[in-house]
């Protein structure tokens, strides 16, 4: 079907469309792709979209939306759920798609169109597929958690060549069905299961001699050896202490030239200045971004009130555990990382205050819209569903100064948020949550308007209300089928997985299977599984490694 | 070979579909009871949605204290890796599942790789009464050498309790015995495991054993491994979670997924007479629900005759056996997809319920 979206404003920053009335003209879609416009055809279907504006669908590349952690969490807390009618119809993250299928079609209607789970243990990878599979509309991907497993530490305790590492690493990538890797707190959860409690970049894991550092720096070398397109993932070391900031330092200090992305830095942007020692490092971490070529970052808003922390950090999880709100938690030592779940309700009080603006700076001081990512690490620093009232923080500065003038003034004082006058463009928010995104991940398909590209398409009305307009897309077109109109969907077909599909090493093959029937007592099948597994027509859909 | 019957007349699969979906179609209540693997759980909820009906697991009953431990209380938890390959002393919790026990017994023949020392302990809390040994637990108890601890006419609730008083130096009424061998493993020990499953009368005993978790914490590590009551019920309570937000006992009144544990209590309803219709599926057996004041009933189920007194009855396939399956294992702690032993044409439970929906009217 030829479909034609007629008279909307273009932002397309790839193809150097910068929205106004120069960029009103209409987009043309064919068997699910965008095409030059047709000459001497007809469309069998006119979208009228004068008055909007026309963004590629946008790209979320941190949000925990599936797997083990997030299913604990909604078993943790059922009456967190808008569904659970006995309470009140507000309860805390009641509008924050709390299954797989709202989930999709709350994404959907604010025009995203690909959602990136960022932390998936090895062996809960068929767990997780199961569920992105029931996420209706979007596409999603997920990147791989290694970095506390007892294979990866012994092989760099041992000393073993580069090879071996990467060859482990491209087995695990192509078992797991992943779009790249992760590292969360590089060794401390193998390092908690020995009773250690606090671990720095610099730390060893006693049972391994082997530091935090060691690990991200093996790891990113070999993601960047076996091409993948998406820099190491990492979540570093002491989130939400203060003085983090100095580990976010340190650990940005180590990319050495080569790409590293660092995830959620808002949460490394304490200090510890004033009287509570909780001060904001924002201006001095988007100094360094700003002046280091070789790092992204991705911000994990905080917006206030009840969410729930889910994090394959199971050592701050448990020192976290007296923070609950309400008091009930879930700590998890897994084979790798394991996790915890930690309900918290994020208060107008000092602490919090100060967490949104260390959060706002770093959006506001990082210059390059390229590579600064927006997420709130949903569910941690805020659900998803709070991404537009997010947009319009950051495009008016009167919106954040209404804010700024509900909160703690003590904390404000600690941050340069008060005198920042930086408004986002459209521009910069279609680089931001579309263009970019899609380049880092290695996404040459989507992120974009210009012909070839997936109809992953999202119409905006334009209008005052910046969050209102975000909030419900005028039209929401994915891979070329209507899917979202005037902010309801109209259409639930099932997304596929982006994964890359390296070609395992035979030898580690074998080596696999010894290590699981030697160390677990069970052959390698138990913690693979074909794609017919997850009962979808094209449940997967490839994206090619970079060599 | 017939696979469906309308009363005891043998029908074709279509005709008994099209039967069971007008019987669904025109209930005012209409409530399921399933066991199933995951996509026949998925169809399942799919079904239930569409009917606006209510569904429980089989098992529920069963189920109940499992979840609740996760839905209030939380906890300390590790998988059955780390137990074979980490833990240093393993304590026994009141009565395991027979169908773990060979889990159990392989950890006491592995070595624990990560652990510092070879040797691991065992020691077996349960309760002082005489009771049949009905899981085998005691034989267990005796092959992996475990010491016992139990005090005079406690229940395993009691003796959770007595335990954590214990350790945390309370005074108490009377006493563990072994206790201060527990007391000398437990401060030898890096990496101590409680292993427990949900199939008890005292269900505060799990929150009071993850209270113990947490104390151990303070200082030291220690972590619990739960074993469920049944591993492909387990798989069906997360798969409702992520399907719907919600654990089992869930309904949909009004469109959207309720879940209450008491009002959407299937027995419960039957018994009552709040539902017309009763919907059983068990892809595991051939079991028949018990019939409750008349309420008719459809059944598919594992067999190859028609289920007395149900108004339609179709056969189904056994996952893992006649069709590849995905199901929880508590070998791993977590989903595993299985080929079938043995292939067969017998129709799988989420392709019947699948074409039960699109019967439906809309």
């Amino acid at each position: 079907m030829l479909i034609r979206l007629k008279g909307g404003e273009i932002i397309d920053p790839v193809n150097d469309a910068r929205g106004g009335a120069s960029a009103r003209r209409d987009l043309w879609i064919e068997n699910g792709f965008i095409i030059e416009a047709p000459e001497g055809r007809r469309a069998d279907r006119t979208y009228d979209a004068s008055g909007c504006i026309v963004m590629a669908g946008a790209i979320d590349i941190h949000s925990h939306i599936g797997g083990g952690n997030v299913n604990t969490a909604r078993l943790l807390l059922p009456e967190h759920h808008s569904a659970h009618l006995p309470r009140p119809a507000d309860t805390p993250l009641a509008n924050a798609g709390w299954s797989t299928f709202t989930t999709g079609c709350l994404y959907a209607q604010m025009g995203f169109t690909t959602v990136v789970e960022p932390a998936m243990s090895p062996y809960s990878a068929l767990h997780t597929h199961l569920e992105l599979a029931d996420i209706p509309i979007i596409d999603k991907a997920t990147l791989t958690i290694l970095g506390n497993d007892d294979f990866l530490l012994s092989l760099i305790r041992d000393g073993k060549s580069a090879d071996m590492v990467d060859d482990y690493v491209a087995w695990t990538l192509a078992a797991t069905n992943s779009l790249g890797v992760k590292v969360i707190n590089a060794g401390a959860a193998a390092a908690f299961k020995e009773n250690v409690r606090s671990f720095s970049f610099d730390d060893i894991v006693p049972a391994y001699g082997v530091s935090s550092r060691q690990i991200v720096k093996t790891l990113q070398s070999s993601v960047n050896r076996l091409g993948v397109p998406h820099p190491l993932h990492v979540h570093a070391n002491n989130l939400g202490l203060a003085g983090s900031a100095d580990t976010a330092s340190v650990t940005i200090d180590a990319t050495e030239g080569m790409p590293l992305h660092l995830a959620h830095l808002q949460f490394y942007g304490y200090g510890t200045e004033g009287k509570r020692k909780f001060s904001s490092e924002a201006a001095r971490l988007a100094e360094q971004v700003n002046s280091n070529p070789d790092v992204t970052i991705d911000v994990g808003q905080v917006m206030f009130g009840q969410t729930v922390t889910i994090s394959s950090d199971v050592t701050r999880q448990f020192l976290a555990i007296g923070n609950a709100s309400p008091k009930k938690t879930i700590i998890i030592d897994g084979d790798g990382n394991g996790g915890g779940i930690v309900p918290y309700r994020y208060k107008e009080n000092y602490y919090g205050s100060l967490q949104w603006a260390v959060g706002l700076e770093l959006f506001l001081l990082i210059n390059d819209p390229w590579r600064v990512f927006f997420t709130t690490d949903h569910p941690n620093g805020a659900p998803f569903t709070a991404y537009p009232d997010l947009f319009e923080l950051l495009m008016s500065r009167e919106a954040r100064d209404r804010q700024v003038a509900e909160l703690n003034a003590a904390a404000l004082e600690l941050t340069t948020l008060p005198s920042i006058s930086r408004e986002y463009t459209l521009e910069e928010i279609a680089i931001m949550t579309r263009a970019a995104p899609a380049k880092l991940l290695g996404l040459k398909d989507r992120g974009h308007l210009g012909p070839g590209a997936i109809a992953d398409i999202a119409v905006y009305r334009r209008g005052r209300d910046i969050a209102a307009m975000f909030r419900e897309a005028a039209l929401v077109f994915k891979d070329g089928d209507l899917v979202v109109e005037n902010g309801k969907v109209v259409n639930f077909r099932w997304g596929r997985a982006l994964r890359l599909r390296p070609e395992p090493d035979k030898t580690m093959v074998r080596r696999m299977q010894a290590y699981h029937e030697e160390r677990y007592g069970l052959s390698l099948d138990w913690f693979t599984f074909p794609d017919s597994a997850l009962r979808r027509d094209e449940p997967f859909a490839e994206v090619p490694c970079n060599r | 070979m017939s696979v469906a019957w309308v009363g005891s007349q043998v029908v074709s699969l279509s005709d008994a579909i099209q039967h069971a979906a007008k019987l669904l179609a025109s209930s005012h209540c209409p409530v399921i009871s399933f066991d199933a693997d995951v996509h026949g759980t998925r169809s399942v909820i799919a079904l239930a949605e569409k009917l606006g009906a209510a569904y429980d697991h089989i098992r529920g009953r069963d189920l109940v204290n499992e979840i609740t431990l996760f839905t209030s209380y939380g906890g300390m938890f590790t998988t059955p890796g780390e137990v074979r390959r980490r833990a240093d002393l393993v304590v026994l919790v009141g009565d395991i599942p027979a169908e773990h026990h060979d889990l159990i017994l392989s950890w006491a023949s592995a070595p624990a790789d990560l652990a510092a020392k070879d040797a691991r302990r065992w020691f077996h809390l349960k309760a002082n009464r005489p009771a049949p040994d009905n899981t085998g637990m005691n034989s267990l108890s005796r092959k992996v050498k475990a010491v016992a601890l139990s005090a005079e006419g406690a229940s395993l609730g009691s003796a959770v309790a007595l335990l954590r008083a214990e350790l945390a130096d309370r005074p108490t009424v009377t006493s563990l015995t072994n206790l201060d061998k527990l007391k000398k493993a437990l401060a030898e020990a890096a990496f101590p495991v409680f292993v427990f499953s949900g199939n008890t009368d005292e269900p505060m005993s799990l929150a009071m054993l993850q209270g113990l978790v947490a104390d151990l914490n303070k200082a030291k590590r220690a972590s619990s491994l739960f074993l469920p009551t049944d591993d492909a019920a387990w798989g069906a309570v997360l798969t409702c979670v992520w399907a719907t937000g919600f654990p089992p006992r869930t309904g949909f009144p009004n469109g959207a997924p309720v879940y209450d544990p008491r009002r959407w209590d299937i027995e419960r309803m039957l018994r009552e007479k709040e539902a017309d219709l009763h919907l059983w599926i068990s892809a595991r057996d051939s079991a028949s629900p018990a019939r409750r004041g008349g309420i008719p009933f459809i059944a598919l189920v594992r067999t190859i005759s028609p289920v007395p007194g149900a108004a339609v009855t179709i056969a189904v396939a056994r996952p893992g056996v006649d069709h590849d399956s995905v199901t929880y294992s508590s070998r791993i702690g977590t989903f595993r997809a299985e080929r079938a032993s043995a292939p067969s044409d017998q129709p799988e439970v989420a392709d019947i319920v699948r074409e039960l929906a699109e019967a439906l009217p809309c």
